[in-house]
């Protein structure tokens, strides 16, 4: 057993690499040579993640993966625990339907980041996964819990058909930001494209952003400015083509 | 043992385990979370007859609450398990749900005893309230009319101490007052202690029962109220005038034993004769605070 499991990048992927095995509650039962053993797919092809990474430390659930790896895809997927942290940027399907522990990236993030697999009700359902920089298109989709912060600007589609959860987004939301969300939070702290389906409601300094702000800035040493932990935001109530109990908060200044 | 020219008695204080709760209240202001919390604290001097024993802690600055804003942490008591959440759900409700700006939290977060507070209270909400889960903890968010209104899901319960107690008997009311005044500056502020009576002192202390009214609980301590000294088998030395009483509840007995430590030679001024305590033979209580020990 060791402090943190870590994976450096030896072998970068030429081409798209599911590495969908890679999640921190699991290692913690597992050795590195059983973690290297692990099967990813690498361009439509069987192959093993020890291929790709050198693994060092086992029978951890602190996981570390070392590199840039921007077609690596599925990292995350399904975790239900412990601590993921990435130097680097990694590509799609981003923490894919986890419910716990907290996915860490020092980088940006493909599509549908804490989302759903294909044809599932629900995305995320517990956890913390936060990007330090821009994340893709319908990151957070269909979240049932947990929370999705994003440092830098979101794509299309961000908290598209969300169940509940929080998405905080720190730079630009793209188009269709929180269309079809049921419930959940969508706080914005630049400009944000809001549906048309999303109505104002009042604009107020809502007690939980200000502890949820506070809570990234001391326990998971994410940056944030006092005028955004003490300042005020628009609330806008939607989508009121779903069952309009979820919100897009938008900071509005001090 | 003497302090200050005091005597000390040789006897003890004795105690009961009560159940205890810490609510942390914030505010926009320490005006308004000191607002909330002296309502939430209000009528809760002793079991006998408000159910519940309260009182603030202490002052918090904003680097000390959960959420950035000045803070009031508040110790909450009771006899039992069962009539600490129904204090705190009835009491929260009205007195900090119902104040300007102010939030609710958790103080006792380790405490493996939960009550269902914050959850009982979002019903208020009437189905608009919405729940957040922020580092493992689930908060409330009531909306009023002010904004919204922000409450922990649930708040720890320990096993506290109830009625740790001295007596200051003096030459006169004055004495007594200053001597009650300065032993309470002594122990406000201190972690884990309440005062819970007016000012942190008691005129009126009691005895278990009455000599005369069978459905009285508790009645005048006669022993030590100087007017009867002349009729009822008193406990009162020569020159004592005025007594006074201060009675501590706090989160363990360690707590109550700093906070006597502190307030009873704080206490020995002139005109004060002896501190003294109140007991019942040791048969009631399992905390037993003998004075001299404590200040050995």
């Amino acid at each position: 057993m060791s402090d943190a499991v870590t994976l450096s990048l030896a072998e970068r992927p030429d081409h798209v690499l599911v590495a969908d095995c890679i999640a921190a509650d699991r290692f913690a039962g597992l050795d590195a040579n059983t973690i290297a053993a692990l099967p990813v797919v690498h361009g439509g092809r069987p192959g093993t993640l020890g291929e790709f990474f050198k693994v060092r430390g086992g029978r951890s659930s602190v996981v570390r993966i070392e590199g840039d790896v921007p077609l690596m895809e599925g990292i995350g997927a399904g975790m239900a625990g412990g601590e993921l942290t990435i130097v680097g940027s990694v590509g799609r399907d981003l923490g894919l339907a986890m419910s716990g522990g907290r996915i860490d990236v020092r980088g940006n993030a493909g599509d549908n980041a804490g989302g759903a697999p294909p044809g599932a009700a629900r995305g995320m359902s517990g956890g913390e996964i936060i990007v330090r920089g821009n994340v893709g298109d319908e990151a957070g989709a269909r979240m049932r819990r947990g929370m999705l912060v994003v440092t830098g600007a979101g794509g299309r589609g961000m908290g598209i058909g969300m169940i509940a959860g929080t998405v905080v987004v720190f730079g630009k939301a793209g188009p269709g930001a929180g269309r079809f969300l049921k419930r959940g939070s969508i706080v914005a702290l630049a400009s944000i494209d809001r549906p048309a389906t999303f109505r104002y409601a009042c604009t107020y300094r809502p007690p939980h952003v200000g502890l949820l702000l506070r809570y990234l800035r001391g326990r998971a040493g994410v940056p944030v400015a006092d005028r955004y932990v003490a300042g005020k935001y628009e609330r806008y109530s939607g989508d009121l083509a779903e069952l309009g109990k979820g919100e897009i908060l938008q900071w509005a200044g001090e | 043992m003497k302090i200050n020219g005091v005597t000390i008695a040789d006897t003890f204080a004795e105690a009961f385990t009560m159940r205890v709760a810490r609510l942390v209240i914030t505010g926009r202001t320490a005006k308004w979370a000191r607002e909330a919390a002296t309502k939430l604290t209000g009528f809760a001097t002793s079991v006998i007859g408000c159910k519940c024993e309260a009182g603030i802690e202490r002052e918090l600055t904003p680097a000390e609450t959960p959420d950035g804003r000045p803070g009031i942490s508040v110790l909450f008591l009771t006899m039992d398990k069962a009539s600490l959440p129904e204090q705190l759900i009835v009491r929260v409700g009205q007195t900090v749900l119902t104040c300007p700006t102010t939030a609710c939290f958790d103080g006792l977060p380790d405490a493996p005893d939960r009550l269902a507070v914050g959850k009982a209270l979002r019903v208020f909400g009437d189905g608009f309230q919405a729940s957040k889960v922020i580092g493992g903890k689930r908060y409330w968010r009531l909306p009023v009319m002010e904004g919204e209104f922000l409450v922990e899901e649930t708040f720890g319960m320990l096993k506290g101490v109830g009625g740790g107690n001295f007596l200051i008997l003096a030459a006169d009311a004055e004495a007594a007052l200053a001597a009650a005044e300065a032993a309470v500056d002594a122990m406000t502020s201190l972690p884990g202690v309440i005062l819970p009576f007016p000012g942190g002192v008691v005129r009126s202390g009691s005895k278990v029962g009455s000599k005369r009214y069978k459905n009285m609980v508790a009645t005048t301590n006669d022993p030590f109220d100087p007017t009867l000294r002349a009729i009822t088998p008193s406990q009162l030395p020569e020159g004592v005038n005025s007594v006074l009483e201060i009675v501590l509840d706090g989160t363990d007995a360690p707590a109550i034993e700093a906070a006597m430590r502190a307030g009873i030679p704080a206490a020995c001024r002139p005109g004060v004769n002896t501190i003294t305590a109140a007991n019942f033979g040791g048969k009631l209580g399992p905390h037993h605070f003998h004075l001299r020990k404590i200040l050995a």
